[in-house]
């Protein structure tokens, strides 16, 4: 058979190459200042643009989308064209796919920085970048399949089939997670309401990472790993095997990212099944990886490229272990919320991710430019301190983890929570994010010694744009031999019919989980209670959304005591269904809010309070590490768009009367003006058209409706408080260091929010203690009732469902006798 | 859990979706064993090797 002459396309590869080591560097530096930002929240510094609501977006997606994604391109480009034997399909698709990818990125960072995002985690770009993103990715399969089709070679080997299910699982994921209505060029609302919202975005995440972290790492590793070894894949049929189980049960377990939340009990329980199943198929990958290079360890010692790859793979067998443990409920509950998720996901990017791509780098660059590794030695150096780096990551997480969840359930003797503060068990692991800081802050190190490495390599190699080869054409081949070639070989032959079986596997999965709960009205029971926002409400919880406050708070009690204690009434299903998008989150670094407006509630704070934290978290809570957010006094909320919002939310079903987009702005104003008035009772002035009146009034919209009238607590506190009027009960002031003690603990931790430390107050919305003017009287029966049954109308909160009795002693004490000693 | 039952865990015939998935994948699954294991292994090991079979790779070790 004749040989064709062909050139193999370099410079596309290249280029991926170093947009690769571009974006990472980014992507990693980023992750450092947000790292930075969670242990001292000056690096925030005091600019809406930098806060850690926007940088953690801009973070995650530049590893997964900038970093990742282009090494997942050059990775693909080469070892594609190489395995198929023939230049790529087409150059000018390639260059589209390129530079198209890059304009991508550059928006999507602009956007996260302006605070332009859907917030929902992984998909946050607004809806042109996703069609963007849409048209560049069929860019890219285009371009692989027909690279298929004008193959040399007979089969398609596996890394290929890792591909076209990456290409084929993304695709799918993003279009249907991305139905949004457009309001205007730079917002949308997502058209799935609450609890829906919840399933498709965390069947999309999960099987993002399924599918953009794992499948094309596969593909990667099935081709490198050999490659870098000089050895044949161990198992070729385990292989086959692996691919289609693993593709076929990932997008069943998504709703393992749930659990305890208010979704169907079984779309959890099918969350948790597949979940734990995927350890098999995730295993027999890591088994063909690490069996290939068996009786080949002496030349894992001689190259950095291959110890990268063996962590990596190690790295893959363990996140695959402990995600499905992850999945179970009772491990869950420690692992939700908390530190465990940020751990996790460490090891899967930085060991998983980051090893392949290293290892594939290493290989790659001295082999495209034709000469050696500048540095062995340096590239050792890189493996060492990145592997100490992941372990200084991921170690103080776990701790951190398990310590919050410890401190969050934990009950005294009489019953009462040990920490009602959140800050305290926030506190308690303060110092973790320190260690933390120093595992990223060697990641970058190591990161740097490679370019340095890499770029030295680049300069004394030559590189060929287009390298010459030959290889004989494919003779077309009829109809299946049953014989001869086993069904799997007859799809292989034909790259477009394997994509489609693979969609074929993929769309079961996603159908199962999603279609049933899309559309059986009976999922979601309605609560007649819950009233769609007001346009003011509204206005608050798009703000909400774009400071990405969902990075650090959650709208989620689960149904545990000790979370129901700490918050409040657990989350019903059926209270987010005007909520678009949903809001849960998924790390909680401060307090819960779900049940912020809850009046009388152990979460609820008065306008005024809101205000002062907002303009600084660190005056009411000197230890807090939320951002400051004082241009919510200055910046004006956006009402021009308001009634294209309320359009847009009819169109979704939210039941506002007809033409109420006319009367919307009205009652927003009307709105705005009583959160102002009852501002200016606390001495505080500001115009009502500023975002902090959205804001708060979105605050006290969260879990008002589900919650018992206030007029009617408030009455019933009133009339208790009037009944009990004479029958005070005695009180003994506590005189002992021990008690002043307790009692100043708690005064600290717990009062100094409003009362600051010294006892002096925010006068006039917060009333000094440690003056001669009290409102309510100042024998120790007066002030120990003050404690315990609050003021709920005025931002006091009533201790009494918080403390034991001796604790609220010990407080009154340490107030008359420490703070307030004439 | 007691709390969580009036989540509609009793949606009628919901369960079915569960089990035809399982279903569906448990036969595909056995499908695919049996197919790969009629593969024979020279015919496996002829394709993994061919990846090293390329012009750049300068000895190669075709075991297994
Ligand atoms: C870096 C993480 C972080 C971000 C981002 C963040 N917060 Fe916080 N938030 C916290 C922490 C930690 C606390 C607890 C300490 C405190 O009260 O300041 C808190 C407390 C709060 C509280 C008081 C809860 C209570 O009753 O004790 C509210 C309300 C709040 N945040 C709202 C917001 C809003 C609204 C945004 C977005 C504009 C936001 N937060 C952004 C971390 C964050
Ligand atoms: C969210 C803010 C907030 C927190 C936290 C808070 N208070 Fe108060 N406190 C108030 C407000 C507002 C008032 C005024 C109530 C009124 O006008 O009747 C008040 C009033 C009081 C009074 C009566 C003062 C007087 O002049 O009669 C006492 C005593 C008191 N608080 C003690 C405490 C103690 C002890 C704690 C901690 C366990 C605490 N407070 C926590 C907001 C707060």
């Amino acid at each position: 058979m004749e040989n064709q002459k062909f050139f193999y396309d370099n410079k596309i590869v290249r280029l991926f190459i170093l947009a690769t080591l571009v974006w990472g560097i980014v992507g990693v530096i980023v992750g450092l200042l947000i790292a930075l930002q969670l242990a001292f929240p000056v690096f925030n510094f005091g600019l809406e643009y930098t806060t850690f609501g926007r940088m953690r977006p801009l973070h995650t997606n530049a590893i997964i989308f900038a970093f990742v994604g282009n090494a997942i391109f050059a990775g693909v480009y080469y070892s594609l064209q190489k395995l198929l034997k023939t230049r790529m399909y087409s150059d000018t698709l390639s260059k589209i796919n390129f530079w198209g990818w890059q304009l991508i990125i550059v928006l999507a960072a602009l956007s996260f920085v302006f605070g332009i995002t859907t917030s929902k985690e992984y998909a946050e770009l607004e809806w042109p970048i996703d069609i963007l993103i849409t048209l560049i990715w069929v860019t890219f399969g285009w371009n692989m399949i027909g690279t298929i089709m004008v193959r040399r070679v007979q089969h398609i080997y596996a890394a290929i089939w890792w591909y076209l299910a990456t290409f084929l699982g993304v695709a799918i994921l993003h279009v249907v997670n991305s139905f949004e209505i457009p309001v205007s060029l730079f917002k949308s609302y997502t058209i799935y309401a609450g609890a829906q919202d919840a399933v498709v975005q965390w069947w999309y995440g999960h099987n993002a990472v399924a599918f953009f972290l794992t499948t094309p790492f596969l593909g990667l590793m099935y081709y490198y790993l050999p490659k870098a070894a000089n050895r044949p894949i161990y198992s070729y049929k385990l292989s086959i095997i692996h691919f289609w189980s693993l593709i076929f049960l990932y997008m069943w377990a998504g709703p393992h990212h749930l659990l305890y939340q208010a979704l169907p009990e079984w779309a959890q329980a099918l969350g948790v099944t597949f979940s734990i199943m995927l350890i098999a198929p995730s295993w027999g990958g890591m088994i063909n990886g690490l069996m290939t290079l068996r009786g080949a360890w002496d030349k894992v010692r001689d190259s950095a490229a291959l110890k990268f790859l063996v962590v990596a793979v190690t790295a893959y067998g363990m996140s695959t272990f402990e995600g499905p443990m992850m999945s179970l409920k009772s491990v869950n509950q420690i692992t939700h919320f908390t530190d465990w998720t940020i751990g996790h996901v460490h090891i899967a990017a930085m060991g998983w991710n980051g090893g392949i791509v290293f290892g594939m780098l290493y290989w790659l660059v001295p082999k495209m430019f034709k000469t050696k590794l500048f540095s062995e030695k340096l590239a050792n150096i890189h493996f060492w301190i990145s592997t100490l780096a992941i372990l200084l990551y991921a170690i103080p997480l776990y701790w951190s983890a398990i310590t919050q969840w410890l401190m969050w359930r934990e009950y005294t003797p009489e019953g009462f929570l040990a920490y009602p503060n959140f800050m305290e068990t926030l506190t308690q692991i303060l110092p973790m994010y320190s260690i933390r800081i120093i595992g990223g802050a060697l990641f970058v190190v190591g990161f740097i010694i490679m370019m340095y490495n890499l770029f030295k390599t680049m300069a004394a190699g030559s590189f060929v744009n287009d390298e010459a080869s030959e290889a004989p054409a494919l003779v077309k081949l009829g109809s299946r031999n049953p014989a001869q070639e086993t069904i799997h070989r007859w799809m292989e032959r034909k790259g477009v019919r394997f994509a489609i079986w693979t969609f074929i596997a993929l769309a079961i999965g996603g159908a199962v989980e999603i279609i049933p709960m899309i559309f059986i009205k009976s999922n979601i029971p309605t609560i007649e209670s819950v009233k769609p926002y007001t346009p003011l409400e509204l206005a608050g919880r798009d703000l909400y959304v774009e400071e990405g406050c969902y990075n650090c708070h959650s709208q989620m009690v689960r149904p545990f005591r000790w979370e129901t204690d700490r918050y409040g009434e657990y989350s019903k299903i059926g209270e987010f269904v005007y909520d678009f998008p949903f809001q849960w989150g998924s790390r909680r670094t401060g307090p819960d809010l779900a049940r912020a407006g809850v009046v009388g509630g152990p979460m609820y704070k008065n306008a005024a309070w809101h205000y002062n934290h907002f303009m600084d978290p660190q005056k009411m809570n000197e230890a807090s590490i939320m951002p400051r957010y004082d241009w919510f006094a200055k910046k004006e909320i956006d009402i021009d768009i308001i009634p294209a919002k309320i359009r847009a939310m009819q169109k979704l079903g939210v039941p506002y009367e007809e033409g109420y987009d006319e009367k919307a702005v009205d009652d927003l104003m009307a709105q705005a003006q009583l959160v102002a008035n009852d501002l200016k009772a606390s001495g505080i002035e500001i115009e009502p058209t500023k975002q902090m009146v959205a804001m708060i009034a979105y605050m006290h919209k969260l879990g008002r409706d589900i919650s018992t009238p206030a007029e009617s607590t408030a009455q019933q506190a009133n009339e208790s408080s009037q009944t009990s009027q004479e029958e005070l009960k005695e009180v003994v002031l506590l005189t002992g260091d021990a008690d002043l003690a307790a009692g100043k603990e708690i005064f600290n931790s717990v009062c100094a929010v409003c009362h600051k430390l010294d006892g002096s107050g925010i006068p006039p919305a917060f009333p000094s203690l440690a003056d001669g003017e009290w409102i309510n009287g100042n024998s120790p029966e007066q002030v120990y009732k003050s404690i315990a049954e609050g003021n709920i109308a005025k931002g006091m909160v009533a201790y009494k469902s918080q403390y034991s009795e001796k604790q609220i002693t010990q407080l009154t004490s340490y107030i008359l006798l420490s703070l307030n000693k004439k | 859990m007691k709390i969580i039952s009036n989540l509609l865990e009793n949606i009628e015939g919901i369960q079915i979706y569960y089990v035809v998935g399982l279903l569906i994948f448990v036969g595909l699954f056995i499908v695919i064993v049996i197919r790969t294991y009629k593969m024979t292994n020279k015919e496996a090991n002829d394709i993994k090797n061919s990846i090293l079979n390329d012009s750049e790779t300068e000895e190669i070790s075709p075991q297994n």
